[in-house]
């Protein structure tokens, strides 16, 4: 079965980004939400077994979706890529079930690194 | 060409919004290691103003109180533009607190660390732009554009040698302390043709 990622950033431009900095031989659907209501609404639709989140948003931010993952318990592995880079900030998420950080602007190598170090990048 | 060269595209909005998001994250990062407290990250606000709406722009921003600013310009490859810090004057006695500074907080005391956080905040937004644009800024000395002051009062600095710019606020807040302040960085007309140049060049 094709593993479903999905992007969940208010910019367009952050979210294509995100998208060309996986790797090309992932062989994944990808899936797009532009703030955490659409994001979590996604992950319930099962479009993020792997979720790439941005945390300043609006409506709802990714602290927000994470509380309501957990909250539901919703069944999503979370990466969060974010500018915000300050230790506080990583720690809240990883605290919040948050799986890895990636600081933006997000680049190939570390997206490549994080997703074999958690063992989701089987293809490759 | 486009007849209108300062008006935005939403796809070059928001490509600006993310890039300050970026920049404005860097410096956020700055100031928490230096306060060791958490810093709030807004949404940047990004627009197209008139001269003449700087004006209420920067009275959105000062909120009617009392504030303190510092202003520096920043140029390179040509592009040019004037980034602005200003405080909220409550702000002053728990940034103090924060930076752990024991002397008495007199007008001086509170210009130093106006120019203090100024020279971070700005220094590391205006690098982290230029660094994602391949742009190296050189920044100018900073200038007290005032101390204590009504907003209008302070606008009377402000030149007024172009009529329509790109403006970039980014409202910073200290979490647990009562510290606000607003940055904002202007661009000049004739940069943000070349600005936009290189962001359809990230977004291509």
């Amino acid at each position: 079965m094709t593993l479903n990622v999905l992007i969940c950033d208010d910019s367009s431009f952050a979210r294509k980004q995100m998208a060309r900095a996986l790797p090309p031989e992932w062989t994944v659907d990808v899936h797009f939400a532009g703030d955490g209501v659409e994001g979590v609404a996604a992950i319930k639709e099962g479009k993020a077994d792997v979720m790439f989140l941005d945390l300043t948003m609006p409506n709802l931010d990714g602290y927000g979706v994470l509380e309501a993952i957990r909250r539901e318990d919703l069944p999503t592995m979370v990466i969060v890529v974010s500018g915000d880079i300050q230790p506080d900030a990583q720690d809240r998420v990883k605290a919040l079930g948050a799986m890895a950080f990636i600081k933006k602007p997000i680049d190939a190598d570390k997206a490549r690194t994080v997703l074999a170090e958690y063992g989701i990048l089987t293809e490759a | 060409m486009s007849a209108h060269p300062a008006i935005l595209s939403e796809d070059q909005r928001d490509c600006y919004q993310e890039l300050t998001n970026v920049a404005m994250g860097q410096a956020a990062d700055r100031l928490a290691r230096l306060l060791d407290a958490y810093v709030v990250l807004p949404i940047p606000r990004i627009s197209v103003i008139e001269s003449s709406e700087l004006n209420m722009a920067l009275q959105d921003a000062g909120n009617d109180s009392s504030v303190s600013a510092v202003c520096q310009g920043f140029i390179g490859s040509g592009i040019a533009g004037e980034a602005m810090l200003m405080f909220n004057d409550t702000s002053f006695a728990s940034l103090a607190k924060l930076m752990q500074y024991t002397g008495p907080l007199d007008k001086h005391a509170e210009l130093e660390l106006l120019m203090d956080t100024a020279s971070i905040l700005i220094g590391a937004c205006i690098h982290g732009i230029g660094e994602q644009l391949e742009i190296h800024f050189n920044q100018g000395h900073p200038v007290v554009l005032g101390q204590h002051c009504d907003m209008n009062d302070l606008l009377k600095h402000g030149n007024n040698g172009w009529d329509r710019t790109l403006a970039i606020e980014i409202h910073y807040t200290i979490e647990h302390a009562n510290i606000e302040c607003e940055l904002l960085l202007l661009f000049t007309e004739e940069s943000v043709k070349t600005l936009n140049k290189k962001i359809d060049f990230l977004l291509d």
